[in-house]
């Protein structure tokens, strides 16, 4: 895409968005808007200069000279990351969502290679659970009950100048998280792998987009209740919110068929029960956003499947 | 609560309709192909219409104008059932009658009604050959727009018309519009409101000769062959007669003897194939205009940020160890830009999204209301 000119008066560049027209062309009213929502996707507060000797007038001249691309109609290619309307003005911290890592050993550890690998099939779980040394960030997606291991993720304010011990504010506690996955590869099923999360919507690019709450979802999301340094197990050094955690299932296409990988993904080795081996692999994202207050983590995940 | 949501209330959405025009302005020289050697006409194994082009129709660059047709009605003059048919007689009879069933309509009877000069269908003066010009929805999009078009032909000197500037009455032409029409048109054709024809001569006979008919949401024009058959004034008639000198054979041929030939209309539409008929009166085509018309229908959403909405940010740069990076007290102001606006369902899913051309910078103290406008 373009940038957008802006030599002069202020435009605004509006699109449907490849969502918007198949719902338009589906014709069964599911095309209505009912809300909005503004982002800043280009903007990068890092060039805010609160500290500019010529005033506060100069504070964001960078800021305000970014050049804004043209609108992508891809649905998932926009609206990164959203403003947050807050009725309090003196808020000096926001919360984050952050990966958990050291929670209980290498149960939520990720791979070495910056990956949560995700074995599709009883082969690939045999083979990589099975190696003399151990392989850290395995999560079994065929039979997902039978290890322990998942993902999770920590919502709070980051930060060493407000003690944990501290509540975190109403207001800036999570309760809700949309996780985005692509439906091709897999489904999300709680840490145990016993229950399998339902599913919202699926879009034209085959996302799915599952919407789980504090209260109503409590195998995935649940208040951390920690509230001491806890360094040992907990990332979020300041006020604690919420927790959500997860973990896969493997599709049908994955867990039978080497098609999407070929398709996909490409091949890597693993030295796993059997030595040294080849997997067929796909890399992708899973997205975690808080409904609420909108913060976005992508989390990267690697499909495997072991080839011989 | 924080939120990154808004909903629209009921007085946040506005519908309106916009109609939009673009003035189309075709130079004789696309019509006549000169510029192509021909190569954006495109003739038919059926040879019922010819396809005019902007460029070589074999190219994917090539944009379709115009068709254009000949026919006449079964009981014109120029049908004749002996002692032979003329030149694709039945496939012209066709063509009168299919442009009339869909255009004039049927009467009482069922009958296909003719061509009416007038529009008054119960009398009058009626069309009975005619040239049909049917506008590609490229170009006429929606409608033409009433009291816009024109059109103007060469009708002196010799054949071949490419050179008629050069000819004996160099600059005689003859122009066609619908001057009047955007107040006055009739509207009891099938095929939507409808204009007549007239010539215009510069200065003087404006709404006095009826040349034909005009169809703006079918997007036809239909012109008598009367109009080359003389009784209509033409722009440079200082020769003998007011009496347009047509004479209509195929382009480019120089061996072609019009003096021994009438080559007049009759002659033309009933002894030539229709795409010969077609040739003549494309290359004696010299401008044609018109304003086309879209009909916009548009909802406009107004996005409504008021003083506390929408003041910070979920931009992961807008935090450092989830200390707001705007900020160096707690009772700063805070601040966040939006390029983005995004337009979603009930169930949150990303329907439409409008960017501004620069950031627009949102604080407590100011509130903002855009305007995003989707069109169908």
């Amino acid at each position: 895409m373009a940038f957008l000119d802006n030599s002069g008066d202020i435009i605004l560049d509006a699109v449907l968005t490849d969502t918007g027209r198949m719902r338009l062309a589906r014709g069964d009213g599911s095309f209505k808007i009912a809300k909005f929502a503004f982002a800043d996707d280009e903007v990068d507060y890092g060039n805010y200069d609160k500290n500019h000797s010529s005033g506060s007038a100069y504070y964001d001249l960078e800021i305000m000279q970014t050049p804004v691309l043209e609108a992508f109609t891809n649905n998932t290619s926009s609206m990164k990351s959203k403003l947050i309307s807050i009725s309090r003005t003196n808020l000096l911290y926001l919360p984050v969502i952050q990966l958990n890592q050291i929670f209980a050993g290498t149960s939520t550890q990720m791979h070495t290679d910056g990956y949560f690998l995700v074995a599709v099939d009883e082969t690939t779980e045999d083979e990589l659970f099975g190696a003399a040394t151990a392989i850290t960030g395995v999560q079994g997606a065929a039979r997902p009950s039978e290890d322990g291991n998942h993902v999770r993720l920590d919502q709070g304010l980051d930060t060493t100048q407000i003690s944990p011990s501290n509540l975190l504010d109403a207001d800036l506690t999570e309760t809700q998280y949309i996780v985005e996955l692509d439906n091709r590869f897999g489904s999300l099923v709680d840490k145990a792998g016993s229950t399998m999360a339902s599913v919202s919507f699926v879009d034209d690019d085959h996302i799915a987009s599952y919407y789980l709450s504090l209260g109503t979802d409590n195998l995935f999301v649940e208040t951390n209740s920690v509230t001491d340094a806890a360094t040992g197990t907990q990332t979020i050094s300041g006020p604690r919110g919420t927790i959500i955690a997860f973990k896969f299932q493997a599709s049908v296409d994955l867990n039978s068929s080497t098609f999407l990988f070929t398709e996909l993904g490409s091949e890597t080795s693993y030295t796993g029960a059997g030595g040294s081996k080849t997997y067929y692999f796909i890399d992708s994202i899973v997205r975690v956003t808080g409904a609420t207050t909108g913060y976005k983590v992508d989390v990267p995940v690697r499909f495997v499947k072991y080839k011989g | 609560m924080a939120t990154i949501f808004k909903s629209f209330l009921n007085n946040d959405v506005a519908t309106t309709r916009t109609l939009l025009h673009e003035a189309v302005p075709i130079t004789g020289t696309i019509p006549s192909g000169t510029y192509t050697a021909e190569a954006n006409i495109k003739n038919y194994a059926h040879g019922m219409f010819q396809s005019v082009y902007d460029y070589p129709y074999l190219s994917s660059s090539a944009n379709h104008i115009f068709d254009i047709t000949v026919g006449y009605h079964s009981t014109s003059p120029l049908s004749q059932s002996s002692p032979n048919d003329y030149a694709q007689q039945g496939k012209k009879i066709n063509i009168y009658n299919q442009m009339a069933q869909l255009l004039v309509g049927h009467d009482e009877t069922g009958s296909i009604r003719k061509f009416d000069a007038d529009g008054d269908l119960s009398g009058g003066t009626k069309m009975d050959a005619c040239v049909f010009i049917n506008f590609a929805r490229l170009l006429g999009k929606d409608e033409l727009k009433k009291g816009s078009f024109s059109m103007t032909f060469a009708t002196g000197g010799n054949p071949p018309r490419r050179q008629y500037s050069t000819s004996a009455d160099p600059n005689a032409t003859i122009s066609i519009n619908d001057s009047g029409s955007n107040t006055d048109y009739r509207v009891n054709s099938p095929a939507g409101e409808y204009g007549i024809l007239y010539v215009n001569r510069a200065g003087g006979d404006v709404l006095t000769h009826k040349a034909g008919l005009i169809y703006y949401q079918a997007g036809v024009a239909v012109i008598t062959s009367s109009l080359w058959r003389g009784g209509y004034p033409i722009t440079n008639d200082g020769g003998s007669a007011a009496q347009p000198r047509n004479q209509f054979g195929p382009p480019g041929s120089g061996s072609y003897n019009f003096s021994s030939h009438s080559a007049s209309i009759n002659a033309m539409l009933s002894g030539s194939s229709i795409s010969g008929s077609c040739d003549g009166l494309r290359n004696s085509l010299t401008t044609l205009s018109f304003n086309n018309t879209t009909e916009l229908n548009s909802t406009i959403y107004f996005c409504r940020a008021s003083h506390n909405e929408f003041n910070y940010t979920s931009n992961p740069t807008y935090l450092n160890a989830s200390k707001i990076v705007t900020k160096n007290k707690s009772t700063d102001m805070p601040v966040s830009y939006i390029t983005s606006v995004g337009l979603y369902s009930a169930d949150n899913e990303l329907l439409a999204v409008a960017k501004l051309s620069e950031p627009l910078k949102k604080t407590p103290t100011n509130e903002l209301t855009l305007r995003v406008r989707l069109d169908y």
